[in-house]
């Protein structure tokens, strides 16, 4: 047939790749020199609806599988899987005395009094009463979040667990007027790394299901790095000099949701919370 | 030009859409008014209401704990108020009206300072207890 | 090879570089799409050509204030659309004293409900829109919403238990949560469609990107996300408290045509019917410091026709800053609510 091209010439100008011999699907951890698309300003273009895929939702650290709260309800539904420690070095560096809130923590993570204002705060995860989970956590929350990156002073980081949103605003100066779940979010950007420096969270956060806390002199600073065009590399860099012996940081990737049409969709969890955090003080029927 | 009486009551509640806010009325006891003075212990930024804890000097010198009720703090937040700007040892005094329920708890219809300048109003004077931080 | 070979690769090598060599995200088709049949066609001026993203949107970004003392209805025995400067300043005055929270007077039944000195509040509710309209509605032409459609038994049932529900709000002896608004629940808030001002915490960040408009409303710390790449809306089978949203551009205009909401009462806007209510909104850039939002609802289940309000969003200082509104992690207030309702029941105060 005479306008068929040879696959020979195809292969030689790149339309169709072979693998060389002795190369193997991409190592871990790996990824090969990577040029990320751009904005008009210059700037990577980090658009796009992304998710993490480790389970530091359970625990930051190293975690066996575990039955999760009520067992007697609910079964392997609410068992957790094992995982691996995302935090360099292994272990998250608290000070010897704030080890036992920790544990304290765990051991009330699913339980609720909400009697008192005083005491509102005291017993229960964050995520079990639905409240805006904080950062790094919202970022490795088994759910998508969409990143809005246009022309405009900031980036809007939109999450689809409680519909939590944060604003990153960029070069700005201000400090925080006063704390936030969702913290006080300055960005600026390092070649071609966007550098998210949080502070102002409310004390009242944890970072995951096993208890892991901070304190309010609690400060992050996150790097998101393109590394493909289906994954950005998230770092975060966390200290307090209340809780931990020196700052510590956690990394792993975060993977483009391809499937067409995909979108952000609500997890609104606050109508799943209500009658365990407000129950007690309904009307009951009279016997 | 008039505004019909209906009007009138709803735009005084509201001026809100349908869904609105909820009515004060629910919690707080308009047969109960309440005039407090005493002194700020912590003040919390929160929404959807700020809450200032007040230690009240009673008749007889005790003091009793109130939490006051206050709007949302967004709006003061755009007025360049911070988080340190109402200081614990501030005194103030607190025209309002208590829980229906009889607890120590009141919304703060005016808050004042002693010298009768309305707290979160805004003052240049040196001599205030909040400090105004300018946003950039 | 033959010459037609050599030819046809190098076609093939040119467009495989062009397109291969890192270009940014192109902007999803802003399609030219024939004109949607939209009731009214707005007087809206036309945006200036300079405000536009670098992708050649629309701009539409930044912070916004939607705060007014003008009513979504043309207040009874008020003739007149717009009014002259003498007339505006007057009306305007009116609801400024109407609004303030600043007044004792009317007894301490009316003066517990203004709970908090103005200062708590949106100072720019004080003031009627620039065009002086007396009604946010300016469709139909009396400024007020049409008349309702008689309900049927299963949606009028609806009604009379969240009337009954509100009514026991009211009364300070709410019996469940579900008794409570959602608002008041935390659950939505200025973030449902369609946007109306209220008396504080007016503000609404526009964020635009290639191919969406996404709208974050600072009450309740929501985002709305709206696709321009013409994807079909999500399967009925997948409602959203807020609907679900899709946008394109017909000129320099944004239309969102907004559908999917979650049965549930209190979601759609003054208790329409999921099946056949749809919000068309339009924004569309004034000048540098002014956008016009403007709605269609259309319900025949529920309004005997369809009906536009038009309201300016402004940015008048440009460093407004929005912050967050978390609500239901600090609701203190919804506890205070049932644990009031319990203590008086206790005290045989039920009505």
């Amino acid at each position: 047939m005479r306008n068929r091209i040879p696959f020979a010439a195809l292969v030689l100008l790149g339309f169709v790749w072979l693998p060389a011999a002795g190369q193997q699907v991409p190592a871990n951890g790996q990824f090969p020199p990577y040029r990320p698309p751009r904005m008009a300003d210059g700037h990577p273009d980090l658009n796009g609806l992304w998710q993490a895929f480790v389970t530091a939702n359970v625990d930051l650290q190293d975690h066996e599988a575990q039955p999760g709260p009520h067992p007697e309800i609910m079964g392997a539904y609410g068992g957790e899987p094992a995982g691996q420690s995302i935090v360099e070095g292994g272990e998250i560096p608290y000070r010897p005395e704030a080890l036992a809130k920790k544990r304290q923590n765990f051991e009330n993570r699913a339980k609720v009094d909400v009697s008192s204002d005083k005491t509102w705060h005291n017993l229960g995860d964050p995520e079990f009463k639905c409240y805006m989970p904080g950062v790094p956590r919202a970022t490795y929350m088994p759910f998508p979040f969409r990143i809005v990156q246009g022309s405009g002073p900031f980036i809007l980081m939109a999450y689809e667990f409680t519909t939590a949103t944060r604003t990153i605003r960029m070069n700005f100066k201000a400090e925080y007027p006063t704390p936030a779940w969702m913290g006080w979010n300055r960005g600026r950007w390092e070649g071609d790394t966007l550098v998210v420096d949080v502070t102002g969270q409310r004390e009242e956060s944890w970072l995951d299901r096993a208890g892991d806390y901070h304190g309010d002199e609690f400060h992050v600073v996150e790097r998101y790095t393109l590394v493909s065009p289906y994954h950005m590399m998230y770092e975060a860099t966390i200290d307090d000099p209340k809780v931990y012996t020196r700052p510590w940081k956690i990394s792993f990737p975060l993977y483009r949701r391809m499937e067409k049409n995909v979108q952000l969709l609500e997890f609104k969890c606050v109508p799943f919370t209500e009658q365990l955090l407000f129950g007690n003080y309904e009307r009951k029927a009279s016997k | 030009m008039k505004i019909t009486a209906a009007l009138v009551l709803i735009l005084a509640v509201g001026g809100m859409p349908a869904w609105a806010h909820h009515a004060f009325a629910a919690e707080f006891d308009s047969k109960k008014p309440i005039k407090l003075r005493g002194t700020v212990t912590k003040m919390e930024w929160i929404n959807p209401h700020a809450w200032i804890h007040v230690d009240a000097k009673k008749a007889d010198g005790s003091t009793e704990e109130w939490m006051i009720e206050a709007g949302t703090p967004n709006t003061l937040l755009r007025r360049g108020f911070t988080r340190d700007s109402l200081k614990p040892g501030t005194e103030v005094i607190v025209d309002g009206y208590q829980s229906k329920d009889g607890s120590l708890r009141a919304n703060g219809r005016d808050i004042t300072l002693p010298n009768g300048q309305t707290l979160f109003l805004g003052s240049s004077s040196p001599d205030a207890p909040y400090n105004l931080d300018k946003k950039q | 090879m033959n010459y037609r070979l050599l030819i046809s690769i190098g076609v093939l090598t040119a467009v495989s570089l062009s397109t291969a060599a890192g270009q940014s995200q192109k902007p999803a088709a802003a399609a030219d799409t024939a004109p949607k049949k939209v009731a009214p066609k707005a007087a809206a001026p036309a945006a200036k050509k300079t405000f536009r993203t670098p992708w050649g949107d629309p701009d539409l970004q930044g912070v916004w204030n939607d705060a007014t003392s003008t009513p979504l209805q043309r207040p009874n025995g008020q003739g007149k659309d717009v009014l002259t400067d003498e007339e505006a300043a007057d009306f305007q005055e009116s609801l400024a004293f109407d609004l303030t929270r600043d007044r004792r007077d009317g007894g301490a039944d009316i003066d517990v409900n203004r709970a908090y000195n103005d200062h708590w509040m949106d100072s720019r509710r004080l003031k009627i829109t620039s065009d002086k309209r007396t009604s946010l509605v300016v469709d139909p032409p009396d400024g007020r919403i049409p008349p309702r459609v008689p309900l049927p038994p299963d949606r009028d049932k609806i009604r009379v238990e969240r009337a009954a529900a509100n009514d026991r709000f009211n009364a300070g002896l709410p019996q469940a949560v579900t008794d409570f608004s959602l608002p008041v629940r935390c659950i939505i808030r200025t973030d449902s469609p369609p946007y109306l001002p209220t008396i504080y915490n007016n503000d609404f960040t526009i964020y635009q990107s290639p191919g969406y408009v996404v709208i974050q409303p600072e009450m309740i710390h929501s985002a709305r996300i709206i696709p321009l790449d013409g994807r079909p809306h999500l399967n009925k089978n997948l409602p959203q408290w807020l609907g679900d949203s899709r946008g394109h551009w017909e000129g320099d205009m944004l239309v969102i045509e907004t559908t999917n909401f979650k049965n549930y009462p209190g979601v759609i806007f003054q208790g329409g019917n999921r099946e056949t209510y749809k919000i068309t909104e339009r924004f569309i850039r004034v000048d540098a410091t002014s956008i016009n939002y403007e709605f269609t609802i259309s319900d025949p289940a529920t309004w005997t026709k369809p009906w536009t309000a038009r309201i300016p969003w402004n940015r008048i200082d440009p460093d407004e800053q929005m912050y967050e509104y978390a609500c239901h992690e600090d609701n203190y207030d919804l506890v205070h609510f049932l644990t009031g309702a319990r203590d008086r029941e206790r005290r045989g105060e039920a009505k």
